[in-house]
């Protein structure tokens, strides 16, 4: 026992001893959530070419499973030693960062021989605050929109519906043939609020929202466009047009995709990136599907925003970090020309101008985001973090249909309220 | 040993229970012998079409060993100290007339109700203040004292159970309490020891939330992380992770076997003892 | 050695024995708690240096806060439900396991193994156990006719509690047979051949001598199990995050969303050391009643 202590006394030594070698290096802290392939390595071989142009600088990344990674920047944060350089989702809970002086403003690096007009200029809205920008928008564009079993339409007669009259009835043909029309798995919680976002969109246009959550020109989470989206939501739950038990299935663990797979199920709205996990899960199946974005509310009528993002992950540069000057090199390595045509192989939509896809998907894609008027921050993301969490548990429970529309209503104002009063 | 026939009805009970316990490993070495389609398109508890290494291939050829490895040390080296701590501190509890020791079995307590995410910030800062930070050694720390307490709290019963006979002779021949202690008291806690012992290295074999808050490098890891390599933001390569959960309890299942071994002499120690 | 006086060598042998045990406790238990009941007192969003000390408003809201009382509940529920349901079952396989002989040597094994396998595995697993679509258990009731008992498990609010709480038993019954396994094993085999000889049957040895001679340990159960259940956290995150609806939250899975995931740590903090008074106080009222955790010397 004691000569095991000891040993490990002694490995410790040497351990110290180590690190203050490498320490002769600068050295840059770099901690992302691209923890499995093919982001892995796209981050992988951009930092290595960083480092191979800049021997003097060492770089450690680190790469972290997405849940573990919320837990694990929040402890290093809360101790005030996080890392150089790290990823997030950008809107309300980046603005947390900003107010506590965390993370340093990018403004003057980005304008610097105009890099920032590199990026489709979406990309910087969810990362700037009081017109400073605060991040790079690196992994790309991920957008919600309907995912469908081509065959299964085609068989049935169905067409891509363009408003929300004939989605229903699209829903309600799919019904009568024992298909169940959205598959949704929202023990994740995220998935649900997409219809939600889309259907106040839809229903009151962008102002509504970002006026209740900005408090601004009187907006309200009480105005009546959210109290007859949640009832629409109702509606459909009621009809059945989603699967059974959606709210104890969790989306990560493929529990949705599975119905569309079995053909139980014709549609789901979900991100782009479901586009390459379905391709690597279920090639054939994959072939099979068709996109198309969230109805507009009437024919003619104008087209909406698109919901979801145009950039993230971001990556950011703390306050604390010695060389921030490298990590903002390192960080434009990640993004460079060749990192786009790596990331564009992939199956990604890097947020730069110049990407022009090849893949018909991507391209529908990409043109999507482009045709539409604006485009909508995931409602949990744009948010205060607190306002954010009671988004997403009302509208779960409004699905569940435990919970009035207006009952979520005053609870989503009331908590608004509270925040905007601190 | 004391055998006793058993009723049919309850071997019946028995076979039930060995289904539902047997439900997980099943599911879990068999999926891992899937590929990611057949666990989406057929049943969860179907056999696997073909038998199918690639998950294997895939999970050998990253970093395995390394975080196997690091478990080891972390591992051993923690459920060493667990047991000689918690057996001198049940002893103390037990046996020894020292008042000042009693008001201590409310740091037990305490140690029992602290709910282990509110820890996570100070343990990381001071982990890294003391240099140990992403390596295995910041994780045996919180390892040794976050078990200490339900180890401690199990082998005092089991130190009470000893009949205090034994004691009482062996402070007549003249042992000092530290000999009693070694002499007498550990030798006849060898059951909840080996009890203790292996439900300690299951934990902490498949410590989740320590692991990956204390290290940082891939190779620093230990095993329940290597996970990750298969579970992205919005999916999950569920066969390959089952394969690494498999092969991570494989491990554990050779040291249970072991520890039963292990009680079996405790309990023939325990019958002489009479 | 020079001879001690008997009092001296007690103390200091408890002193010695006990010191690396409390250092540790001190730093790792202690500390945090300290730190934790410090934040309580403050709005904090978890980031640099930004503590704001706001006197009792979240003990305040504490009070006012229903998802912290229905999340109690909860755990009540849970803890009430684990001790009946797990130490009985628990019990029974580690007596059955203890007299079976060699016969059993495979059933010790196999019966162990829900404890060997990590919790991420038994999220996946009953994750598609319980799939009202795919999922074996309704697969199952469907096959033997009892349709109308196939339910959403995880998905319905009045339910998913029970499916989780279930898969908790079934988790930590091995760890109380174990613990029980042990404490047979601790037994002198002598008393049960003496019972016998005396015209006793097997079960008046049971209810007469073994289960007398149990209770301490089934104390330690219960309390164990009653705190374990009232900070438990693992499966409840990984199978349902608390939902549907709040139906499945627990003080630690809303201290977690608090904290981490609404960046509130103060009251996060609040929520904790609301927990760990709950416990202590629980587990105090528990161990009073039963009087015995105190070394009857």
């Amino acid at each position: 026992m004691n000569h095991k202590l000891l040993a490990g006394l002694g490995i410790l030594g040497l351990v110290a001893g180590a690190s203050v070698l490498a320490q002769q290096k600068k050295e840059i802290v770099f901690w992302h959530i691209q923890s499995s392939e093919p982001g892995l390595s796209l981050v992988k071989k951009q930092v290595d070419r960083y480092m191979a142009a800049n021997p003097d600088v060492n770089v450690q990344v680190v790469p972290i499973q997405n849940d573990a990674y919320k837990t694990k920047i929040k402890v290093a944060m809360g101790a005030g030693q996080g890392p150089c350089v790290f990823a997030t989702w950008g809107g309300g809970p980046l603005f947390e960062y900003v107010k506590a002086n965390q993370i340093i403003d990018l403004t003057s690096l980005l304008n610097e021989n105009n890099y920032k007009n590199r990026f489709l200029s979406a990309s910087f809205s969810a990362i700037t605050f009081n017109n400073k920008i605060y991040g790079v928008p690196v992994e790309g564009v991920s957008i919600s929109i309907f995912y469908y079993n081509k065959q299964m339409f085609a068989k049935l007669g169905l067409q891509e519906p363009a408003t929300i009259a004939q989605l229903v009835s699209t829903a309600n043909t799919l019904k009568k043939n024992g298909i169940v029309p959205f598959s949704l798995a929202n023990k994740t919680k995220w998935t649900g609020s997409m219809y939600f976002m889309y259907l106040v969109d839809r229903m009151g246009g962008a102002r509504t929202f970002i006026n209740a959550a900005t408090r601004a020109n009187g907006g309200s989470f009480q105005n009546p466009v959210f109290i007859r989206a949640g009832k629409m939501l109702q509606d459909w739950v009621k009809a059945g047009y989603f699967n059974e038990g959606f709210n104890g299935l969790d989306y990560d663990s493929g529990q949705s995709r599975g119905l569309l797979y079995a053909g139980k199920a014709a549609m789901e709205l979900m991100g782009n990136w479901s586009t390459s996990i379905m391709r690597s899960e279920n090639p054939a199946f994959a072939t099979n599907v068709g996109i198309f974005p969230f109805p507009a509310m009437r024919a003619g009528g104008p087209a909406g925003n698109v919901v979801g993002t145009v950039g993230d992950n971001y990556y950011h540069i703390a306050s604390n970090c010695k060389h921030q000057k490298e990590s903002f090199e390192m960080i434009k390595f990640l993004i460079d020309d060749q990192a786009v045509t790596e990331r564009g192989a992939a199956g990604r939509i890097p947020p730069v101008k110049s990407f022009k896809p090849t893949d018909p998907d991507l391209k529908n894609i990409v043109e999507l985001v482009n045709n539409a008027p604006g485009t909508q921050l995931w409602y949990d993301q744009y948010l205060a973090p607190e306002l954010g969490e009671a988004h997403k548990d009302t509208t779960q429970a409004l699905m569940g249909l435990t919970m009035t529309p207006e009952q979520a209503a005053k609870i989503m104002e009331d908590t608004a309220k509270r925040l905007a009063g601190k | 040993m004391a055998r006793v026939k058993i009723h049919p009805l309850i071997w019946v009970l028995a076979l039930v229970w060995l289904l539902l316990t047997l439900l997980p490993f099943w599911f879990m070495v068999s999926s891992s012998f899937k590929t990611a389609l057949e666990t989406y398109t057929r049943p969860v508890w179907a056999l696997p079409l073909s038998p199918n290494i690639d998950n294997y291939k895939a999970v050998l050829s990253g970093g395995f060993f390394r975080y196997v490895f690091n478990s080891l040390l972390v591992v051993s080296i923690s459920v060493t100290l667990i047991l000689l701590l918690s057996a001198m501190a049940a002893f103390v509890f037990a046996r020894l007339p020292y008042r000042p020791a009693k008001p201590l079995f409310g740091l037990i307590m305490a140690g029992l109700a602290v709910p282990v995410h509110v820890t996570l910030i100070p343990v990381y800062s001071l982990t890294t203040r003391l240099g140990i930070y992403d390596t295995p050694w910041a994780l045996i720390g919180p390892y040794v004292a976050f078990s200490l307490p339900l180890t401690i709290f199990i082998l005092t019963e089991f130190v009470r159970q000893i009949p205090r006979e034994l004691d009482d002779a062996a402070r007549v021949d003249g042992c000092s309490p530290a000999r009693t202690f070694f002499s007498i008291i550990l030798p006849l806690t060898s059951p909840g020891m080996a009890s203790m012992g292996i439900y300690n290295t299951v934990m902490l074999w498949n410590e989740f939330v320590f692991a990956f808050t204390l290290t940082a490098s891939p190779n620093q890891r230990t095993l329940p992380l290597a996970i990750w390599e298969f579970q992205g933001q919005y999916s999950a390569n569920v066969p390959a992770i089952m394969t690494v959960l498999t092969m991570t309890a494989l491990p554990m299942i050779v040291v249970y076997i072991f520890g039963q071994e292990r009680i079996i002499k405790g309990m023939m120690a325990g019958a002489l003892k009479g | 050695m020079t001879r001690v006086k008997p009092k001296n060598e007690y103390a200091l042998t408890a002193i010695v024995f006990l010191a690396p045990t409390v250092l540790l406790l001190l730093v790792f238990v202690v500390y945090p708690i300290l730190e934790s009941v410090r934040l309580s007192f403050t709005r904090w969003t978890g980031l640099g240096q930004s503590q704001v000390y706001v006197g009792w408003s979240n003990w305040l809201r504490l009070l006012q806060d229903m998802v912290f009382w229905k999340a109690l509940g909860n755990n009540l529920i849970l803890a009430l439900l684990s001790i009946l349901i797990q130490l009985p079952i628990a019990l029974a396989l580690a007596l059955m396991l203890d007299k079976g002989g060699r016969a059993m040597r495979f059933l010790k094994l196999a019966y162990f193994i829900p404890l060997l396998v990590s919790s991420v595995a038994i999220g996946f697993l009953f994750k598609y156990i319980y799939d009202p679509n795919f999922g074996l258990l309704n697969a199952v009731l469907n096959g033997v006719g009892l349709n109308n008992l196939a339910k959403s498990w995880l998905g319905d609010p009045s339910l998913a509690l029970y499916a989780v709480l279930a898969v908790i038993c079934w988790q930590f019954i091995p760890f109380h047979m174990l613990i029980f396994q042990a404490a047979l094993a601790s037994m002198p085999a002598e008393l049960h051949d003496a019972a016998l000889i005396d015209g006793a049957t097997e079960n008046q040895f049971f209810w007469r001598i073994t289960l007398p001679l149990l209770q301490g340990t089934i104390r330690t159960a219960v309390v164990l199990s009653l705190i374990g259940s009232l900070r438990y956290f693992d499966l409840i995150y990984v199978l349902t995050g608390g939902g549907p609806s709040g139906s499945t939250e627990l003080m630690a899975t809303y201290m977690y969303k608090q904290a981490f995931s609404s960046f509130n740590f103060g009251y996060g903090s609040t929520v904790a050391v609301a927990l760990i008074l709950v416990v202590l106080l629980i587990s105090g009222v528990v161990l009073s009643l039963t009087k015995r955790f105190q070394t009857e010397v």
